[in-house]
């Protein structure tokens, strides 16, 4: 009995049980709407919110209010120079590819210095790497034409690969065994948790604080960068500010998936569960005709409520 | 008559009794000095009187009328004015709002009348006109001044509430000579104008030179009060020691001592684990001693006089202003943790909240941080540092269910165990324990200790902080004593007693 209480409070389970009850809400709304066929189309977008939280969820875990609100312009800037590289080609996809890991990598990479060396807080750090990343991507699409996906990225995100699976999915899934593993059973894992649960011991013990933050901030902006190209992929056509929808979700996916904004517990597997669920409320809210204006008041309330579930322990160690 | 009079305080926090019959009875125009050793109350007798503590029995009378204090507000009401020893300034604001804090004049109630608080704190700002230092004006902020001018308005502050009754509570240790002669001639002012002040000190020579009465506070009970030039220091601090010279048995856990461990000069240069050499911080200057391989380094003296602040220097947790630390021929610059840490130098702070444990982790990834970083370790393969980490624990008697239980659920005394045991996996060659037995409960003490001298005698060299003197004197081989951030007195052999180690606590330099 109590190992089953136990269980039902747990975020993964709780996540795992909405998401069955929200398929079967679609399907008694709109007949169809737990197809096979458009479950696979559901764990396509999801894939692409969950590439991002990925890195959202490092950033979150190392603690010290880490958050990164740069991930939507990162995904956007990425998809159009994706796009542009490629052009249409499957022969500029590595370079297409390279470059905009670099830049995700080096948009990161800055996050995480002015977060460490220069201490500004990472919502403020983030949200003005957003403006600049904003600025910017209106810099670019005046300069160039706007690209077009290449056909191999684009059946990679949607033509079966493996078992009746694109590639997206696979490499979703190697997220996520990649993930699991890095934060069980590396140093640089168990460095995350430490300096999130309790930054000061983190110092005393010889953990390099700073050089852990730089790079969950690093990694952040390559997941989204990675993101960003899958995106080119899904939608074929890079337009403006495609990835700006990503940053609340990645956030929402995080806590829903038990990882709390004040960082040091939680892990990845429950995000994934969290972005599959935010993808079907999407969905459920697409198909009751709400737009795009009342699905963001759906998710900012989301996070809210989540808050007040999941973000007691926050005010408790402050 | 006195002015203020306590009889029959008691205060216990959970299992420790703080105060169990504390009495003090302060006249109008004297200095009443308040004596006793770590521990021994004194601290909690103050905050009864200033509000902060509300005592669980006993009598508080203001002019032979019973008061209850109820609240630092009460206690201002009553006329009680406290310098704090914990600053308590706000950092932003300027010295003249400062020194008007506790009692801001106000307009109609609403409004801070600025002219009258300008008026107020220019009066009490000019009592240290010419000492005060550089910088030191009504408009500065207070974070822009340095330690001893913050002290400065700690004091202003106190004065400036013009209460009957004022507390002073280490208001010296920051300042300088001109400084503290000027705030001593200030005091005589008062105590013509026949206020009752209540004066602690870590040094003897400011006690003499200013108090009128004393009264020794011994394991929380008040020992008695004597005029100060009716007495001298040996008995005073005979009255802080008590009969009881040596705790029972703490001899006992002290190995024989042969000839070659006699006495530091007798050892060879390569026996030497760490030489300070002038070494300068926070707090504490010119910190000179040499640490031994195979000793336990007791740091000994009243609270906060420096022993904390050198040991966390010299892990690289505070910066070093001057003086170097060698090995052998090597210089350890031992800038940051990580530095010492490679240079196997381990500390376990006593604050393990704080310091020392990663809350809602589990046990083995507590245990584990050190030895990735010693080994530069990338992978964790749990069952490999289990293994690894087995021996540590054991050695501490450590109990718990499981390695993968998350720290929290063991007791306060175990978490700490974990902690120390973290520096266990790869043997350190300098360990510094920081009061590293706070809050932890008997058995616990007694395994670490137990531990710690197997480590000794194993070669590692220990420096040992403890704000328990009977932990020090039971343990440590040889004791530098502190006061007000330097190494007063060195004691060895014999002379480790209890007597010597209060009388050179409140020896002055």
């Amino acid at each position: 009995m109590t190992t089953l209480a136990a269980l039902a409070t747990r975020p993964l389970v709780i996540a795992l049980a909405l998401i069955v009850l929200l398929l079967a809400l679609g399907q008694a709304l709109s007949p169809g709407f737990a197809s096979a066929q458009q479950i696979l189309r559901l764990l396509i977008v999801a894939a692409l919110l969950g590439i991002v939280a990925a890195g959202q969820n490092l950033v979150i875990l190392g603690g010290r209010e880490g958050i990164d609100l740069s991930v939507g312009g990162v995904v956007s800037l990425s998809a159009i120079i994706a796009g542009n590289l490629m052009n249409g080609a499957d022969a500029g996809i590595p370079l297409a590819v390279l470059a905009c890991v670099l830049i995700g990598a080096l948009f990161g990479l800055l996050n995480g210095l002015g977060v460490t060396l220069l201490r500004i807080p990472p919502l403020v750090m983030t949200l003005g790497m957003l403006g600049v990343l904003q600025g910017l991507l209106v810099v670019v699409r005046q300069g160039i034409p706007s690209g077009r996906a290449a056909p191999g990225l684009s059946s990679f995100v949607s033509q079966p690969f493996l078992l009746g699976l694109p590639g997206i999915l696979w490499l979703w899934i190697a997220v996520g065994i990649v993930l699991a593993l890095l934060l069980s059973r590396t140093v640089f894992g168990h460095r995350i948790y430490a300096i999130g649960a309790n930054e000061h011991a983190a110092t005393m013990a010889g953990v390099p604080v700073k050089a852990v933050r730089i790079a969950l901030f690093t990694l952040s902006g390559i997941f989204a960068a990675i993101a960003g190209i899958c995106l080119l992929g899904y939608s074929g056509s890079s337009f403006a500010n495609v990835g700006e929808q990503y940053m609340l979700p990645s956030i929402i996916a995080v806590v829903f998936g038990g990882t709390p904004l004040s960082g040091g517990k939680g892990g990845y597997t429950g995000t994934m569960a969290g972005a599959v669920l935010l993808v079907i409320l999407q969905s459920i809210l697409t198909t009751l005709n709400i737009d795009e204006s009342g699905r963001q008041m759906v998710f900012g309330a989301t996070l809210l409520v989540l808050m007040l579930f999941y973000g007691r322990g926050r005010a408790m160690r402050a | 008559m006195a002015k203020l009079k306590l009889s029959g305080i008691s205060k216990t926090y959970g299992a420790t009794v703080a105060l169990h019959d504390g009495a003090l009875a302060v006249d109008a125009g004297d200095v009443h000095v308040l004596m006793g050793a770590n521990g021994s109350g004194k601290s909690t007798l103050c905050k009864v009187i200033a509000g902060s503590v509300r005592p669980d029995a006993g009598a508080v009378l203001i002019d032979d009328t019973p008061v209850t204090i109820s609240g630092p507000r009460v206690a201002r009401a009553l006329g009680i004015g406290v310098f704090y020893q914990e600053l308590s300034l706000a950092a932003r604001r300027t010295v003249a709002e400062n020194i008007c804090l506790p009692d801001l004049p106000m307009t109609a109630g609403v409004l801070v009348d600025r002219k009258a608080l300008a008026a107020r704190a220019a009066r009490t700002i000019a009592l240290f006109d010419g000492v005060a230092g550089d910088g030191f004006t009504a408009d500065a902020t207070v974070d822009s001044l340095r330690a001893d001018q913050r002290q400065l308005v700690e004091i202003m502050k106190a004065l400036a509430s013009e209460a009957p009754i004022l507390i002073f509570d280490e208001p010296t240790s920051a300042l300088d000579r001109a400084q503290v002669e000027r705030f001593f001639a200030i005091i005589r002012d008062l105590k013509a104008q026949g206020r009752a002040m209540i004066f602690i000190s870590h040094r003897m020579d400011e006690i003499t030179a200013i108090g009128d009465r004393v009264t020794v506070i011994r394991d929380g009970r008040t020992v008695g009060t004597w005029r100060l030039d009716e007495t001298d220091t040996a008995t005073i601090i005979a009255h802080m020691v008590g009969e009881r010279s040596e705790p029972p048995g703490a001899r006992a856990s002290r190995p024989p001592q042969d000839e070659t461990m006699s006495g530091p000069e007798a050892r060879a240069p390569r026996d030497i684990a760490l030489s300070v050499r002038g070494l300068g911080g926070s707090g504490f200057t010119d910190v000179t001693f040499d640490l031994h391989r195979g000793e336990i380094l007791g740091f000994g003296g009243l609270h906060g006089q420096g022993q904390s602040a050198v040991l966390r220097t010299l892990f690289g947790a505070l910066p070093r202003s001057a003086g170097d630390v060698t090995r052998g021929d090597t210089a350890l610059p031992l800038r940051t943790p990580r530095e010492a840490i490679r240079r196997g130098i381990a500390y376990v702070s006593g604050d393990r909240r704080r310091d020392g444990v990663i809350q809602g982790r589990p046990i083995l990834e507590n245990l584990t941080p050190i030895h990735y970083l010693r080994q530069r370790l990338m992978l964790a393969r749990p069952s490999v540092l289990q293994q690894k980490a087995q021996a540590a624990v054991d050695a501490l008697n450590t109990k718990f269910a499981g390695f993968a239980h998350a720290i929290d659920s063991l007791s306060g005394g175990n978490q700490q165990k974990v902690v120390i045991a973290r520096w266990l996996m790869d043997r350190p060659d300098v360990l510094l324990l920081d009061d590293p037995t706070k809050g932890i409960d008997l058995a616990a003490k007694a395994d670490l200790f137990a531990l710690i001298r197997t480590l000794a005698r194993d070669g590692m060299a220990i420096v040992l902080y403890s704000s328990e003197d009977a932990e020090l004197l039971g343990n440590a081989d040889r004791i530098l004593v502190f006061n007000g951030g330097r190494i007063r007195r060195e004691l060895a052999g014999a002379d480790r007693t209890r007597y010597n180690l209060y009388h050179a606590a409140y020896e002055a330099a």
